[in-house]
């Protein structure tokens, strides 16, 4: 099988997993179980994304220090000023800092 | 005859379309260095240049991407890098569901192309428009701006990497713009004991599952985090 073929087959695949739900609920509406089940895919999906993220950039050279840190205070400013902007705004200089006092 | 919107309502359009291009910003200033890095990582593998940039199109998903170049570099047999990439999208499927319940009131061809373009970005910034105030339409709008520009940077990003072989700036970590971007509307939607324990569950089992075969720890982390969530005393009230 060609890289190309492959490549297609992983498209084709990937399109029908996007697909499927939209297909099976649109024009019948969609059941209670799975609109209350929508409601904890947002938490759950961001949170369980962003801890594999960070978990890979604690595990890279520069340690775990500077990245856990900097989700750290920027989860305290998002909780203190209400709005997600500020896990980036504080977030990212948190970071740099840490990164430049604890160098890997 | 050709029939025209009245400018008011054609401009009030373009807002919208031009909001949720804004709202993909940070996720742009992440993923363009991780599509530069993809773009290099297919020029250096061991396959045609333009198959690690089609898979930008065909797959337009990142790890997935990563995935596939990899494999097939390191000559994996196609049943496993198929295999491995598909493990990797399966969150997609969850996508997908909570993205039905917004669009069933728009044509089939307008989900075929919003599907396609359905990825976390995507579906974070559109979630984020259509739980907030305004109408449905604005929204659907809102949603392909949003996409299309992450659509485009993503291509460019990845046709830059391949060609000219950017250097990213490492010391910028620009990459870790998205995990935090995630952590901000993780925290801020944090409004009920449910929601707080279906994101700790999910946030745990991912780092737990990091190491997982086939890429299936974050896929195992949503189901997780949502069946807590479901099973919740509010979440069955």
């Amino acid at each position: 099988m060609s890289a190309w073929l492959v490549v297609a087959v992983v498209g084709v695949g990937t399109y029908l997993f996007r697909v499927s739900m939209v297909g099976l609920v649109g024009g019948h509406g969609s059941s209670a179980r799975l609109e209350r089940a929508s409601r904890f895919v947002v938490p759950s999906a961001f949170a369980a994304l962003a801890a594999g993220a960070i978990t890979a950039a604690a595990a890279g050279p520069s340690g775990s220090v500077a990245p856990v840190g900097a989700v750290t205070v920027a989860a305290l400013a998002v909780h203190r000023s209400g709005s997600a902007r500020a896990a980036i705004v504080v977030g990212m200089p948190t970071l740099w800092i840490l990164n430049a006092l604890l160098p890997g | 005859m050709v029939a025209t919107l009245p400018p008011e309502r054609s401009r009030t359009r373009g807002r919208d379309f031009v909001g949720g291009a804004r709202a993909m910003v940070p996720w742009m200033l992440g993923i363009g260095p991780y599509g530069l890095v993809i773009g290099v990582s297919a020029a250096h593998a061991h396959i045609p240049t333009a198959v690690g940039w089609f898979t930008g199109p065909a797959i337009f998903s990142g790890s997935a991407q990563v995935a596939t170049i990899e494999l097939l570099d390191a000559g994996a047999a196609p049943l496993i890098v198929i295999a491995t990439a598909l493990a990797i999208n399966a969150r997609l499927v969850i996508y997908s569901g909570a993205m039905a319940t917004h669009w069933q009131d728009t044509p089939r061809w307008w989900r075929a192309l919003a599907a396609y373009l359905l990825v976390d970005p995507t579906f974070a910034v559109g979630v984020d428009r259509y739980e907030g105030p305004g109408d449905r339409a604005a929204a659907h709008r809102h949603y392909l701006g949003g996409a299309l520009a992450l659509w485009v940077t993503w291509l460019v990003a990845i046709a830059v990497g391949a060609t000219v072989g950017a250097r990213l700036p490492a010391g910028l970590h620009l990459e870790f713009v998205i995990p935090l971007f995630l952590v901000g509307e993780v925290v801020t939607r944090l409004t009920s004991p449910a929601m707080l324990r279906a994101a700790f569950t999910a946030a745990a089992v991912a780092v737990v599952g990091y190491s997982a075969p086939l890429h299936l720890g974050p896929v195992a982390a949503i189901a997780l985090g949502i069946a807590v969530g479901l099973l919740s005393k509010e979440a069955k009230r």
